[in-house]
Order: C-alpha cells, then sequence, then structure tokens
C-alpha cells in the first residue's frame, strides 16, 4: 500500500477522533449543575467573597447559606472534594434543595473542586456524566477525578511539599484537595481553595464542618466518620447511634491521624475553632480489582470482581448481590450529618442548629434519592442555580 | 457468559491481535495500538454477564482512545525536553569535554572512577523519578567514559539501563512508591531510607559485576579515540547548565512556599538554554529539536500507546482480572511470583502498574501485618527493572539508542544485565518478606 495514502488516512483518522473527543470533553466540561435551593435559602455567596484567592477561578464555588435568624451554631458541610465520589456531591445537594434551618446556620458547598470535575480520572476509563431518576425525569452530573483538572492546575512539581507541614507527598496531590488544607492564598488552585474555605470557616464561625467521601473496600478507613480528636464524643455517639438503630454496616468512628497532614478532619480542627469530621462509605467503582467500568457499576454498587476479592477476605466493607447503590451510599452520608446534628445539639444546647425538610435514611432508600432533588425547569428563577 | 468468562476473552483478544499484528511485521507501538482496538471491539461484541451494563456509543469508545492517549503527557514532554537538552549538550562538546577530563583524572583510579560513575547516574533519576531521564540527560556520557575504560558494549549497555533503573528507585523521587502510596492515602514518609538502601545497594553490585574489571586504560590511546572537545571548552563552562538544571530543581524543594513551581519540561528548556549560552559554538537550535522529536517518536509512541491500552483494558474489566488475580494468589506464591510479575507487568504498563498491583497490594500486606512502606519500598525497586522488557522497554530502548548499541537486544543486552537483575530482584523479595523485621529495624 502507498505509505503516502496511509499518512494522509490516518491523520485524517487522528483528527477526525480528536475533533469527536474534543466535542465530547468540551460538552463535559462546559455542563453546569443546576440546583434547586430548598426554600429555606437565606443567601448564595461565593467562595471567593472569603478570599480573593480563588475569586474568579473554576474553584470559585457557590456556597449556599440556610440562615435561621435564631441565635445557635453553625455547619459547613462539604461536597465534591473528590469528584470521582459521586455520593459526595448529591447528598449535599439533598441539604441544598431540602434545607429549612429553625435554629442556627447550615453552610453548603456542593462543588468545592469543582475543577476536578470537569475531566475524569485519566486510565480509569470512567463515564463522562452519571443520572438519577426522579419522579419528573432525569438528573444529571458531571462524573470527575479525584484531583483538579490539569486545564486549571499545570504543571505539577516533582514532588507536592505541604503547606505549612512540608510533608512529603506524591506529586499529583498537589491537585488533590484533601491533601491541601488549610491552603495558602498564593498556592496552586487548590491551596487558594482550601484557604478561601478556612477563610469561610472562620468568618462564619463554623462549630463543627462534615467533608464526605467514598471510599473503595480494599481501604481500611471505610464506613467510618474520621474526626478531629476534638469531635471525640459527637462521632463516637453518632456511630453508635447510627449502627444501633439505623445502617444495616455499621458505620465507624476513628481518630485523625496527627502526623498526617493536608486532610479536612486534621489541618480545619488544628487552624480554626470548628471540629472537624469526614464521613466515608463503599463504592467499589473506586477498588482497582473492580471489572467493566461504567455508569452501571458507579451507581449499582454492584461488581462481580469485587465480591470475589470479598470471597477472599481481602475487603474492609461487605458486598454481596445488592452492592452498595447510590440511594444507600448518599442516604448513609445525609443521616450520618442529621444524627451527628442530633448528638451536637444535646451536648451543645447553647450552639445547637435544628433543621427540618431532610428526608430519613429509610424514606431515601424506599423513594430513591430521586424523590428528594426537585425539577429545575418548574422552580422560581431565583431558587435555580448552577455548579 | 459471567463478566470473569468477558474479560479473559477480552484478554485473550488483546494476545491474539497483538500477536496477529506483530506477524505482519507491524511495529510494537502498532501492534499495541492494534490489540487495544482489538479489545474495545470485544467489548462491545461479547456478552458482558448477568449484571445489566451500560450502553457504550461508538463516540465514547473514541473518547476512551483520545483520553487514554493522553495518560502519559507529562511523561513525554519530559522525555522530549531532557533528550533535546542533552543532545544540545552533547552538539557542544560538552559531553566530549568530560569524558576526556574524567578519563585524564582517573583512568588509574579505577574503583573511584566508577563509584563516581554510579553516584553520577543516580543523581537525574532520584531528583526526577524517571530511569528514560538518567538515560538521555547522562547515559551517553558515562557510557563514552566506560568504553574508554574497556568495558564491553553489552556490558556498558546493560549496566546503563541498571543504574538508570537504580536511579529512579533512589529517593528522594520513587514514582511507583509515590503513585502507589497516593492510591492507599499514605503519606509519601518513611521511604527514603529503604529505597536508598535497596537502590543504591543494587547501582554498586551492578556496577561492580559489569564493569570492576577490566583492562587498564591507556591513556593515549583512550583520548586518541574519544571525540576532540572545543579547545574554549572548561570546567566552568561545563557544568553551568547542570547547575542550571540542579539548581532549578532543588530550588523548589528548598523553597516550596516561594518558589514557583516550573515543571520538568520547563527546567530541562531552561537548561537547553543555558547550553546555547556557554557554548563555544553555534548550534542549530531548531534542527537539534526537530532530531530530537525525530528520534523520540517510538518512544513517546510507546507511551501514548501504553495509555490507550490501560484505558481500554480498564473499560473492559480485563485490568481489574488481572489485579484480582495478583492479589487473590496464596501467600507463599505470591512472595515467590512478585519478583516475575513485577518487572514483567513494568514492561507492559510502565507506571500505570503502581496503582494497578500496588494499591491492592499495599491493602493485603497492611491486612497480613506486615509492614506497608518496606514492602512497597522493595516493589518500587523491582518495578524499574521491568523497563528493559517487552512491549515497552522504554528504559532499555533509550540506553540502547543513546549509546548506539549494535548488538542483539535480548542475547546482548538484556542477556548481560541478567545477573544483577536476579540479584537485585532476591534482595528486594527477601526485604518484603521480612518487612515487619526491618520495618521495626529502621523504622519505616
Amino acid at each position: 500500500m502507498n505509505l503516502k495514502f496511509v499518512k494522509i488516512m490516518t491523520l485524517l483518522a487522528v483528527i477526525a477522533s480528536t475533533g469527536v473527543a474534543g466535542k465530547l470533553f468540551h460538552e463535559h466540561r462546559s455542563f453546569r449543575e443546576p440546583v434547586v435551593a430548598g426554600e429555606g435559602l437565606s443567601s448564595v455567596k461565593k467562595l471567593g467573597d472569603y478570599s480573593k484567592s480563588v475569586a474568579g477561578t473554576i474553584n470559585d464555588a457557590n456556597v449556599y447559606i440556610f440562615d435561621s435568624g435564631v441565635p445557635g451554631g453553625a455547619i459547613l458541610i462539604i461536597g465534591g472534594t473528590h469528584a470521582e465520589e459521586p455520593a459526595a456531591n448529591v447528598s449535599a445537594q439533598v441539604f441544598t434543595e431540602n434545607l429549612r434551618v429553625t435554629q442556627g446556620r447550615v453552610i453548603v458547598i456542593n462543588r468545592i473542586n469543582t475543577s476536578a470535575s470537569t475531566c475524569t480520572r485519566l486510565g480509569e476509563a470512567y463515564p463522562r456524566f452519571f443520572h438519577v431518576k426522579t419522579p419528573w425525569g432525569t438528573k444529571k452530573w458531571r462524573m470527575g477525578d479525584r484531583t483538579a483538572n490539569p486545564l486549571d492546575s499545570w504543571p505539577d512539581p516533582e514532588v507536592y511539599i505541604h503547606y505549612p507541614s512540608g510533608q512529603n507527598l506524591a506529586y499529583m496531590d498537589v491537585r488533590n484537595l484533601n491533601r491541601n488544607w488549610p491552603g495558602r492564598p498564593d498556592g496552586m488552585l487548590t491551596e487558594r481553595t482550601t484557604f478561601a474555605a478556612m477563610e469561610l470557616i472562620r468568618a462564619e464561625k463554623a462549630d463543627l464542618t462534615m467533608d464526605f467521601h467514598e471510599a473503595e473496600l480494599e481501604y481500611p478507613v471505610e464506613n467510618t466518620i474520621v474526626t478531629h480528636q476534638r469531635g471525640n464524643e459527637v462521632a463516637a455517639m453518632t456511630s453508635m447511634m447510627l449502627t444501633s438503630q439505623t445502617f444495616d454496616v455499621p458505620i465507624g468512628m476513628e481518630f485523625s491521624p496527627t502526623a498526617l497532614h493536608g486532610l479536612s478532619h486534621r489541618e480545619i480542627g488544628d487552624h480554626s475553632d470548628a471540629v472537624s469530621y469526614l464521613a466515608e462509605v463503599a463504592e467499589p467503582m473506586l477498588d482497582r480489582i473492580r471489572g467493566i467500568t461504567d455508569e452501571e457499576l458507579l451507581m449499582s454498587g454492584r461488581d462481580r470482581f469485587v465480591m470475589k476479592a470479598g470471597e477472599h477476605k481481602l475487603l474492609y466493607a461487605p458486598i454481596d448481590e445488592k452492592g452498595w447503590p447510590a440511594d444507600k451510599r448518599i442516604a448513609r452520608h445525609v443521616t450520618t450529618v442529621m444524627t451527628l446534628l442530633q448528638v451536637h445539639n444535646m451536648l451543645h444546647p447553647d450552639r445547637a442548629i435544628l433543621v427540618e425538610g431532610i428526608p430519613s435514611y429509610a424514606e431515601m432508600i424506599e423513594k430513591g434519592v430521586g424523590a428528594f432533588l426537585h425539577d429545575p425547569s418548574a422552580a422560581p428563577k431565583g431558587r435555580v442555580f448552577y455548579d | 457468559m459471567t463478566m470473569f468468562h468477558h474479560s479473559m476473552l477480552v484478554l485473550l483478544c488483546i494476545v491474539l491481535a497483538f500477536g496477529v499484528a506483530k506477524k505482519f511485521r507491524l511495529s510494537t507501538e502498532l501492534s499495541m495500538f492494534a490489540a487495544a482496538l482489538a479489545a474495545l471491539a470485544a467489548h462491545v461484541a461479547l456478552p458482558k454477564g448477568a449484571d445489566p451494563r451500560s450502553v457504550l456509543s461508538l463516540p465514547e469508545i473514541v473518547r476512551h482512545v483520545v483520553e487514554g492517549a493522553c495518560t502519559y503527557y507529562d511523561v513525554c514532554l519530559i522525555f522530549l525536553t531532557a533528550t533535546y537538552f542533552m543532545t544540545l549538550y552533547k552538539q557542544a562538546g560538552g559531553v566530549a569535554f568530560i569524558v576526556r577530563r574524567i578519563v585524564g583524572a582517573f583512568h588509574a583510579r579505577r574503583f573511584v572512577c566508577l563509584v563516581l560513575l554510579t553516584f553520577v547516574m543516580l543523581i537525574p533519576g532520584a531528583i526526577t523519578g524517571s530511569g528514560a531521564t538518567t538515560v538521555l540527560t547522562v547515559g551517553a556520557l558515562v557510557g563514552s567514559v566506560l568504553a574508554a575504560m574497556g568495558v564491553s558494549e553489552d556490558r556498558r549497555t546493560a549496566l546503563i539501563f541498571l543504574l538508570a533503573a537504580m536511579s529512579a528507585a533512589c529517593p528522594p523521587i520513587n514514582l511507583w512508591a509515590m503513585m502507589a502510596a497516593a492510591g492507599a492515602n499514605m503519606p509519601y514518609v518513611g521511604f527514603g531510607l529503604p529505597l536508598a538502601l535497596l537502590s543504591v545497594t543494587g547501582a554498586l553490585f551492578s556496577t561492580f559485576w559489569l564493569a570492576g574489571r577490566g583492562r587498564p586504560v591507556e591513556l593515549e590511546k583512550a583520548l586518541a579515540d574519544l571525540p576532540e572537545a572545543p579547545a574554549a571548552w572548561t570546567w566552568l563552562r561545563a557544568m553551568f547548565p547542570f547547575v542550571v538544571l540542579i539548581g532549578l530543581t532543588l530550588a523548589g524543594r528548598a523553597w516550596p512556599f516561594s518558589f514557583p513551581i516550573l515543571g520538568l519540561p520547563l527546567v530541562f528548556m531552561l537548561s537547553a538554554v543555558a547550553t546555547a549560552l556557554v557554548s563555544p559554538v553555534r548550534l542549530r537550535l531548531l534542527e537539534v529539536a526537530s532530531t530530537t522529536v525525530h528520534n523520540l517518536l517510538g518512544l513517546v509512541g510507546i507511551m501514548v500507546v501504553v495509555g490507550i491500552l490501560n484505558q481500554a483494558m480498564t473499560l473492559t474489566g480485563a485490568r481489574g482480572l488481572l489485579s484480582l488475580a495478583v492479589v487473590t494468589l496464596p501467600v507463599t506464591v505470591l512472595f515467590a511470583a512478585l519478583w516475575i510479575i513485577l518487572p514483567a507487568s513494568e514492561g507492559v504498563l510502565q507506571y500505570a502498574v503502581a496503582p494497578l498491583f500496588g494499591v491492592p497490594l499495599i491493602m493485603l500486606f497492611n491486612m497480613l501485618g506486615l509492614n506497608p512502606v518496606i514492602s512497597l519500598a522493595s516493589w518500587a525497586v523491582m518495578w524499574p527493572l521491568g523497563d528493559c522488557l517487552p512491549p515497552t522497554a522504554v528504559v532499555g530502548r533509550a540506553a540502547v539508542m543513546e549509546l548506539g548499541y549494535t548488538g542483539d537486544y535480548y542475547r546482548g543486552f538484556v542477556r548481560t544485565a541478567l545477573v544483577p537483575m536476579l540479584v537485585i530482584l532476591a534482595m528486594c523479595t527477601a526485604v518484603m518478606i521480612y518487612s515487619r523485621e526491618l520495618g521495626a529495624l529502621i523504622g519505616g
């Protein structure tokens, strides 16, 4: 065959493939996730309002503030730290869309690392979007990466040195939001993002923070609440109540290691008055031993390879034919915060935070989380926002 | 048909497509690309088991191919810029100057000369984590000195590869350990000592095994055989580009919160500028850039295709199946087999093996009560030894290219490297098995 012909055909194939993929990448990066804020919304600020360091960047996230006007405490709920863990941002959104606060304040960030949600993780073959069925249609979100998009934060250093501890971490962790707390105003994008979030925590005088995550079943920190040492009482009681009364799979409680830096459960508690908590729930699609990678696995959490590893006692969480459906993962996160607030109110009545409108665990499992997400096309314009 | 059967058949299609493509004399890069496409086609065509699956459209398949191709984009940039810098330095006569000076100074002291050369080879990989960078920056220079010391072509090519592999394993930067640790949410802390002990021991053993003995250097003959360096070269000029290279790299480490992050590609380009500034001869910058890209097409091509194959294997469950097969092996079999599995998988997937096998292995070893830091350090020294193995053989191919090796790749170069490789693998296996005890001893 004529070599010149082969070269021309190859070039055309490369141009066509790049064009097709480019269109899909652009669609993914530019897709805006509608949020129908609950009736109790007081105001929506931007993260950049708390620090200019992140203003105008892709991580200048919406900050949804629900203020009862009645004196009490304040909690910051953080979703989207790792954009490959969708239960985290959807759990935050369940609060944003349904919350009514009768005492104190609740502040929610659905997507704290928006940049990470604008690309998927190279080599992991993730779907670009995931969907949840609702009574009014299907709601769609961006599936993302663990770290910020290199289009927004590049190049990486040869080794990432955490500020201020000086701890060495893998180079890509400079884009991993949960290795960048407490951040700095003139650092890389994720460092600036966590710095702005710390400013928010200090300015809003948050009493507690909750950072939602998901983890592979091979990972020992699983189905648990990781707490700063100042939160041990609240976390322990929350864990006991949920395990004995609500969850079929127990939720544990662990202390934040003092020598491991950059994580929200360590640094927020160390650098502010807030008590920091982080909740983990099992997500089989994060396991390296998983089988076919697709949206079905992401949402059903059912995987035969991971089940096989379970038979060999290689997992830290149980898994069976039912898998770990997204509804269950989200319901666990939402209910963990509700129970945490209940215990917090019991132990700190002077800083109580009372909320209504959030579905119970049983309701979310029975009806599906989609039943509690609202139709943006039917909502008043002033209540629809985009993350 | 279950998902297990599906992923097994996809793996079979990968092997068959690769074999058929090679039979038709396609290059390794194109054969691997054909294998990736075969995996995707098989995935679409074959039943996927009892569980429901999402629809995979053609545009999404194309997206996975293009996305996979970008996996090692940064590594490719580093290859290109590092080689450009070193090629300019060579063209300027810098390499010839340094080699002539080293031979002149140390021709009578082989031991000192070999120790110095070993450490010169360890530095670039230790600070960048890339064995290919070692070969591309100082491989040709050290190879020339070894040739002047009477080390045969097979032995010096094998040694350059082994030292490059050990340099990549050497702390402070070991990308395999870093990537696996990051995947397992472990801090990259406590790895320095075990990595240094294993990699420096492996490097020194390789050096003295392959180049320890040789005829005494006949100074006049050696100098006559070496290319002349332009007279204007001095140590000050010769060191300047390397001072820029090391200075910029270390500055980021010394002042991490005030020095801007430049990235290795820019650091190498600035070092290239420094070379052009001190060069006593006029350099053809664009011509060298063009030659560099041409010479590295194979190397860059393989990295692009490995990314595509990895993405296809992940999508189809083939990667998970391999990973599952490794972690479900009985522990004694695992101990006995990792010294083969790790280098062989590195030959196929490059750095992608670290999260693929490293993360599940860390979890497994942690569960077994072994020391995960010491164990991961031992694997992270075994992995780079696979960089001379097919189908990628990135560092091996770079060594052959840089040294202008004319012998047979497997029967000459790889066979010569076999004894030091086996010794290093045995040492790492022993460290892995006794990781708990060693951890208590050295605090890993």
